[in-house]
């Protein structure tokens, strides 16, 4: 039982991006073309809807940034939140992504 | 009424393959009848100006087109998501090569089993070791990679080794399937169906590879609706989600669709995708919930099964508008209560499915191909 819990664990932490992380869209993930799909997230068979942060994290993605670097770049556009509830959040919807095999880091 | 939101485009009935659970009709579109290049390129422009995001191109086996890569290029033009569902027999490296530059979003490879002998037999051809070979090519590219296994009673005491050959295989996802009893799979449903103690074994090793493999490889896994209480959602209910398009041009609600008898289903040469899905009698038949019987009419379960599969309810009562056996709530329930006690009574024992394994093997009625 102990085992089963720690190994839960472990992959919580690692599903979730550090600094240096540099999360990129995996293969086959990709949002929409045209104009009516751009807050879309399109997946094998699949899509999620994403809000106007959403888009804007997952744009950033490009295995180039690091998870530091986006986290900066939202806390400069979104000057009147939180920098905190950004980061935190930032971190949220990328580690429910990286379960779902969306993105990797 | 809202539009689409995927495209199933069955480009050809032709296929190298045998399954004795394929879901394609047994009357099928032969070759002189399938859709031109530039009448499917017309279809996907249509789709995605309906708002139509994803497309897949399947069949039979949709690589036996010589004019994939250019549908392929087509599709993403057009602005659609593009998933090829294949056996992966006729792919190349060059042809791969081609079709990551058209832009192909995701490749869905089938395998029959995670051992040559048993596969092949499903198969009805021998197939399964160049199908690894092409799972090697595929990953090679930056694409969607999933790997599609149907899972029945032959090959269930495989499931482990089953998800390790997808792992291994560098699938990004693995989708176990149970048969779904349409088609060919209909006619070798005796053969196919699980024991329910089979079920309970696989329950349990798809979650415990869940939990080992989360974050490595998905693994969806889709239940006999045999065995459930409740009917399946079919395609997301009739006429709502999905349109498929035959490989001559008929727009149907979902691939089985053909067999309900007093149906007329339209034809994209003559009529334009958005009326056929507003306006077509097909597409309006089975819509919202007028035509429900009782139970389904006052079940509190309606807005989320739909009132289960039409198809079905036509295959095993002789009533489309019957409610779909499957449901343990269905006036025609036996139907699907009697195969199920006959195979779990012939196939239960250790004994007898030893008797079974030693006795002349089942005899598989094999997927013909079209002339």
């Amino acid at each position: 039982m102990a085992a089963a819990r720690r190994i839960s664990f472990l992959s919580a932490r690692m599903s979730r991006p550090v600094e240096t992380s540099k999360p990129r869209l995996a293969a086959g993930c990709r949002v929409g073309d045209l104009p009516g799909q751009t807050t879309l997230l399109l997946i094998p068979e699949g899509a999620f809807e994403l809000n106007g942060p959403g888009v804007r994290i997952v744009s950033a993605c490009d295995g180039e940034r690091t998870f530091r670097e986006i986290v900066r770049m939202l806390q400069q556009e979104y000057r009147s939140a939180d920098p905190d509830r950004i980061e935190q959040e930032t971190a949220d919807l990328l580690e429910r992504l990286h379960l779902r095999r969306v993105v990797d880091f | 009424m809202n539009g689409p939101l995927s495209l199933i485009a069955e480009i050809t009935h032709r296929c190298p393959l045998h399954c004795v659970y394929c879901s394609n009709p047994f009357v099928m579109s032969g070759k002189v009848d399938e859709l031109s290049t530039q009448t499917w390129i017309d279809v996907f422009q249509q789709a995605a100006a309906m708002g139509v995001l994803q497309v897949d191109l399947t069949g039979g086996e949709p690589v036996a087109r010589a004019d994939l890569v250019e549908l392929v290029s087509a599709a993403r033009e057009s602005g659609l998501y593009v998933n090829l569902i294949t056996s992966g027999i006729g792919l190349s490296p060059e042809k791969l090569e081609q079709l990551a530059w058209a832009r192909l979003d995701h490749v869905q490879l089938s395998f029959q089993d995670s051992d040559a002998a048993p596969g092949d037999e499903i198969a009805g051809a021998t197939v399964h070791a160049r199908k690894l070979e092409i799972a090697q090519e595929i990953r090679r590219y930056r694409m969607g990679f999933t790997v599609n296994i149907v899972v029945h009673r032959h090959n269930l005491e495989r499931l482990p080794q089953m998800i390790a050959m997808a792992a291994e295989a560098g699938a990004h996802k693995v989708e176990i399937a149970h048969v779904q009893y349409y088609g060919w799979a209909f006619r070798n449903r005796e053969n196919l169906l699980p024991t329910r103690g089979q079920l309970d074994s696989s329950r349990e090793v798809i979650q415990a590879a869940q939990a080992r493999l989360e974050g490595r490889m998905r693994i969806d896994y889709v239940v006999p609706d045999y065995y459930a209480k409740f009917p399946k959602a079919c395609m997301g209910g009739w006429g709502r989600k999905t349109m498929l398009i035959t490989p001559s041009g008929e727009a149907l609600p979902c691939h089985a669709a053909k067999i309900i008898p007093e149906m007329r289903f339209e034809n994209v040469r003559e009529q334009k995708l958005g009326q056929i899905w507003q306006e077509s009698d097909s597409f309006r038949r089975f819509r919202g919930e007028a035509w429900m019987p009782e139970p389904c009419r006052s079940c509190d379960r309606r807005t989320r099964d739909f009132g289960g599969c039409r198809c079905q309810a036509f295959l095993l009562t002789g009533d489309s508008h019957a409610t779909d056996p499957a449901c343990s709530l269905a006036p025609a329930h036996k139907e699907v209560e009697e195969i199920v006690q006959l195979v779990n009574a012939s196939h239960s024992s250790a004994r007898e499915r030893a008797q079974a394994a030693s006795a002349p093997r089942a005899s598989w009625e094999y997927r013909q191909n079209p002339r």
